[in-house]
């Protein structure tokens, strides 16, 4: 794939404790786009991995959740003039490669935001199967508590233009921010569309990423939003 | 009188005594933890008028009543309380997120200079 460099679209990569895999996953994205790293409060070497490479690197002083890092990504892309923002998880099961496939669609169909989603056709996923039925039942859980009903509500490779990001506020500081933005997107009447992406379950991502039991937890913090939104 | 209602108004009196001291700017709140005050005293040494105003309801006992509202209570309580911790984590939440945006680093460069409040 013919891949174009532009640091005009800024890659956020919300961190925490992944000192194993930051670089090479930041290393990446450096190639074609600006990147900024937001530690929310890592307690390992993650800085000193990154040191060297042209990376924005903001911390966190205390532990806020990845809701909050995205945010605070965000803010600080649109003070650096980005013209379209990406949300990409730091553990490396995201494909670098769908940046650009996004982008596409997303001038494509002139969409304010386009999510990534792991059960459109077109996308490759190696999803361990008691996985996918927690997404499954996410899936509709998010539809509730959104009013949108995408294939696939908790990925967290999102691209989206300026103006959207500056419409998306998120306050949800944990895992409910994902609805958060679904919420945000249907309330500002933003035009949105899915693009199927690849993931990569690593052994890695799999003991780093989000637990299946978590979802309970997720589940609490969504009813929470809605009751106080 | 008997021994538990003289625990139970020296209590109820001690309690609103303290709350009295800790929040006496206000003369509404004053207001209000006088007749908190009052009422529970009242209930204390009636306790049968909890039945009557029970019956009144429908509910067969008073003690059933003073359950039922009290959960009731305390599940408002909880809320409010939850409103306010919601509030408080916004309020840090954004003291942090100001503050590491001032110290964003650029690691490329050598001695990794900070921006600076202005990006």
């Amino acid at each position: 794939m013919l891949s174009t460099v532009d640091k005009s679209i800024f890659v956020i990569v919300p961190c925490f404790n992944e000192v194993y895999i930051i670089r090479r996953t930041v290393e990446l994205l450096l190639q074609n786009y600006s990147v900024i790293v937001v530690d929310d409060a890592s307690t390992d070497d993650t800085k000193q991995k990154l040191v060297g490479l042209e990376v924005h690197y903001i911390k966190h002083f205390a532990n806020l959740g990845q809701g909050a890092a995205i945010q605070t990504g965000i803010e600080f892309a649109l003070k650096k003039r980005a013209e379209y923002i990406v949300t990409f998880d730091a553990d490396g099961q995201h494909d670098k490669a769908d940046i650009e496939k996004m982008l596409e669609v997303l001038k494509k169909d002139n969409a304010g935001i386009v999510f990534g989603s792991r059960f459109l056709p077109g996308s490759t996923t190696n999803m361990p199967a008691t996985r996918r039925i927690v997404l499954k039942i996410a899936r509709f859980i998010n539809y509730l508590a959104s009013g949108m009903l995408l294939s696939d509500a908790n990925n967290g490779l999102r691209v989206m233009t300026r103006k959207t990001a500056e419409k998306i506020v998120i306050t949800e500081n944990r895992s409910s921010h994902n609805a958060q933005v679904q919420n945000l997107v249907k309330l500002n009447n933003l035009k949105y569309t899915e693009c199927p992406v690849n993931i990569s379950y690593s052994e890695y991502s799999r003991k780093k990423g989000v637990k299946n039991i978590n979802s309970i937890r997720i589940l609490y913090d969504l009813i929470l939003y809605k009751l106080f939104r | 009188m008997v021994p538990i209602q003289i625990v139970l108004i020296s209590a109820v009196v001690f309690i609103c005594f303290y709350m009295y001291l800790r929040l006496r700017s206000n003369l509404l709140d004053a207001a209000l933890i006088f007749l908190f005050c009052a009422g529970a005293i009242f209930f204390i040494l009636f306790p049968n008028t909890t039945t009557e105003i029970a019956q009144w309801l429908g509910v067969k006992r008073g003690i059933n009543l003073v359950f039922y509202v009290t959960i009731f209570f305390l599940f408002f309580l909880i809320l409010k309380l939850y409103a306010r911790i919601r509030r408080l984590e916004k309020k840090f939440t954004d003291m942090v997120r100001e503050k590491s945006l001032d110290k964003a680093e650029d690691l490329s460069k050598e001695n990794h200079d900070t921006y600076g409040g202005a990006v």
